[in-house]
């Protein structure tokens, strides 16, 4: 192989560090074996010099970043990275009992019953500094203001009592035998205080009597509108918990999804930034969302990225949105397609044309092997207006970015559908349930993929293309989006029986795509660590 | 179910109270959906004369739900809006209570003619006009009264000029005129620009309403 001495000599010491790593697993093989197997690139066509140049580059960069390199058992070279996040997930119930215990340690403190720091808290939106602080300014003047205590003398004892002749002022009915009122004497049938209550409890605020503003507890609540009522206004009250401890604890982001993620080891959220990296966590419900942004994974792009991008998109893609939501032309015949399935490759019914939904041309140009519709061509370049080029390269790897998110979207419907046959098969076929789960793997696989896909665009958009480093990314990305296009192009099949016999493919392809993606976020994150990637352009 | 007994209720102990000078109809006998209440302009304000209609919407869940307010006559106040009427009072959103009624909520409305909030607007407009320049706007808010709430007393209203409907000084315009801009443009141009009088020589000013004429 030529590149070899180019190799050896570029990085003589490295390469100790190097085998070193692999030594335990495969002492006896060269190191230009290790290489291809490291990166399991797959280079069936002769011509393929000039990636092989690319990687040695990429060897030898990671090699020279040698001190953050270490072995891990696999014999995979990872990246010294940020330390390991404690996080658990809890349900709303779990997050309800922390409050009591909260709420337990402030006891002894204020000398209150529990019932009344739930309404401090409330009122002082579970901020315990701010209460206490003020509690020891002036403890009486917070009870008033909390509605804790009447200002004047109490009139009547709370709760509710028999009455005669009583109209209650609210719905005007007469008759009624009953009647609640706090200490404040303003007295109401029963009915009436339900239906204010009921309307108040998603609020998550201290409910008050409805002519002054002493506050009800929440036995009163529960007496008025039966048990367990007011953990309904706990669970509203929550929200303000969490938001008020947002440095422990955070919603999971997805829609509809009511789990909350709490952070053991919050002191180790600082050491991310440090490293390009991101504290993701996963919830309950299998939702990858890094802590620090509250965005979905946003792997190879570090917050930063994330951000400045998200910022961008807000900015300049409101009328790009539409135009990219909108059908394509077939490049041939001109039809216009909608597409409805998450696969790029794309066949026109009507001409039977097959081209790529991103760039637009013909299928077999991109090959077994080369991919190369995710490199942005500088065909602008004697544009004399910079910032025209830098919106158009920014319109280009908007598209592909809003491509991918679309295609994950579709995929995800896909795999719902496919799912549901395999279990139509399971139930008829007497597959075990076991045997079936590579299908919800791969597309489990194959979304997380695309998610990363999708955001190398931005890292890719804010990154020095004339670096090597930078086209060393660009190439992993072309194998990525290899490995997911076929991987997705597999969960087209729509026949379960098929679906089933490909088994031992699914597999592979998304190990595949699994050490794909790894490695473009390897890059990701060197690109970051050399400042090659710079959102703050 | 309670709702009619409360309404019932409610008009009753407003024809009791003559004193207080608030109205309260049907809009359509029988349908306590919609009503019609009216006050009159607080003494010592530039409200002071007039009588001012209000729109009620009464909802299905009323008294737990406040009603729906809107002034049927048109009035110049930084909480209103001078177009379409729209109050912004917190009793008639957040900070209803089932113990409010239709004649207190519209005693709150005399209290707001009489003490107007110009940090939490509903017009724009309005309250700039009462920030920069109190006087001014009592002139225009006394207008308005004239001409929008005192029907009940001439019967016909009269015909105001659009101008000082808006507190916007004749000579500002007519020196707009005399460059052969429309008198409508020139005041639409004034009115969006947020400017009521100029004084002579003020050549900035001049230059920012050209500007927004020839455009």
């Amino acid at each position: 192989m030529s590149p070899r001495p180019e190799y050896v000599s570029d990085s003589d010491s490295g390469l100790d560090v190097f085998s070193e790593c692999h030594s335990f697993e495969e002492p006896s093989s060269t190191n230009i074996e290790i290489l291809s197997d490291d990166s399991e690139f797959d280079f069936s066509s002769g011509d393929y010099s000039e990636e092989e140049d690319a990687r040695i580059e990429n060897a030898t960069s990671e090699l020279e970043s040698g001190s953050l390199l270490k072995g891990s058992k696999s014999g995979k070279l990872e990246p010294l990275g940020p330390p390991k996040l404690n996080y658990g997930c809890l349900t709303t119930d779990q997050i309800y009992q922390i409050m009591l215990s909260r709420l337990k340690a402030l006891e002894p403190v204020l000398n209150r019953t529990p019932e009344d720091i739930i309404v401090l808290l409330q009122k002082f939106g579970w901020n315990e500094e701010r209460l206490l602080e003020c509690w020891t300014d002036d403890d009486n003047g917070v009870l008033i203001s909390c509605g804790l205590k009447p200002k004047d003398d109490i009139k009547c004892e709370r709760g509710i009592k028999e009455v005669r002749d009583f109209v209650c002022p609210i719905c005007c009915e007469s008759g009624q035998t009953e009647a609640f009122s706090l200490e404040c004497g303003h007295e109401y049938c029963l009915d009436c205080h339900r239906h204010y209550i009921q309307d108040k409890l998603g609020e998550g605020k201290i409910i008050t009597c409805m002519s002054c503003p002493l506050a009800l507890r929440n036995h009163d609540i529960d007496v008025l509108t039966g048990t367990n009522s007011s953990q309904k206004l706990m669970l509203s009250s929550m929200k303000s918990f969490i938001q008020k401890h947002s440095s422990h604890y955070k919603w999971c982001p997805f829609v509809d999804c009511n789990y909350v993620i709490q952070i053991g080891n919050i002191s180790c959220l600082s050491e991310f930034p440090r490293f390009h990296a991101s504290p993701y966590v996963i919830c309950d419900n299998m939702h990858k969302f890094c802590f620090r942004c509250s965005l979905e994974s946003h792997d190879p792009g570090d917050c930063k990225v994330a951000d400045q991008w998200v910022k961008t998109a807000q900015v300049e893609s409101a009328n790009l949105n539409w135009v990219l939501k909108n059908t394509k032309e077939c490049p041939k015949c001109g039809v216009n397609i909608e597409k409805n399935g998450g696969c790029n490759h794309m066949t026109c019914k009507s001409c039977l044309f097959e081209f790529c939904w991103i760039c637009e041309r013909q299928w077999a140009d991109h090959g077994g092997s080369y991919f190369e519709c995710t490199r942005f061509k500088k065909e602008d370049k004697n544009d004399p207006q910079e910032s025209k080029s830098t919106l158009r390269k920014y319109t280009f790897y908007y598209r592909l970015f809003s491509e991918h998110e679309n295609s994950a979207k579709l995929d995800w419907k896909l795999g719902q559908t496919v799912e549901q046959k395999v279990r139509a098969l399971q139930e008829t076929t007497g597959l075990s349930w076991i045997e079936t789960q590579f299908l919800p793997e791969s597309i489990r696989v194959l979304i997380e993929g695309r998610t990363t896909l999708k955001w190398s665009f931005p890292v890719a958009f804010y990154s020095d293309a004339s670096h090597n480093l930078t086209k060393i990314f660009v190439d992993n990305q072309l194998l990525l989006v290899t490995a997911v296009e076929d991987l997705s192009q597999l969960l087209q099949i729509k026949e379960p029986r098929k679906i089933v016999e490909k088994k031992l493919e699914f597999f592979n392809k998304s190990q595949f795509v699994k050490s794909r993606e790894r490695a473009l976020i390897e890059c990701g994150r060197d690109l970051l660590c050399k400042g090659i990637c710079c959102p703050q352009k | 179910m309670s709702r009619e007994k409360r309404i019932m209720k409610e008009m009753q102990a407003i024809k009791e109270d003559p004193e207080a000078n608030i109205g309260l109809q049907f809009v359509n006998e029988g349908d306590i959906h919609l009503m019609k209440g009216s006050f009159l302009g607080p003494p010592g304000t530039p409200y002071e004369g007039g009588k001012f209609m209000v729109n009620i919407e009464v909802p299905m869940e009323y008294p737990f739900k406040p009603p729906l307010m809107k002034f049927d006559t048109k009035v110049y106040h930084p909480n209103i809006s001078s177009v379409t009427g729209a109050i912004c009072l917190d009793i008639l959103k957040n900070a209803w209570s089932p113990v409010i009624t239709l004649k207190s909520a519209l005693i709150s409305l005399q209290a707001l003619l009489q003490s107007p909030e110009p940090n939490d607007p509903q017009d724009a407009e309005v309250a700039q006009h009462f920030i920069k320049d109190k006087e001014s706007f009592n002139k225009t808010a006394a207008l308005w009264t004239k001409t929008y709430a005192c029907a009940h007393l001439q019967g016909e209203p009269a015909d105001v000029d659009e101008a000082s409907l808006y507190g916007i000084d004749n000579a500002l315009i007519e020196q707009f005129m005399a460059l052969g801009f429309t008198r409508s443009k020139i005041i639409e141009v004034v009115r969006r620009l947020g400017i009521k009088t100029m004084s002579p020589g003020d050549n900035e000013t001049v230059n920012k309403i050209l500007e927004q004429l020839v455009r």
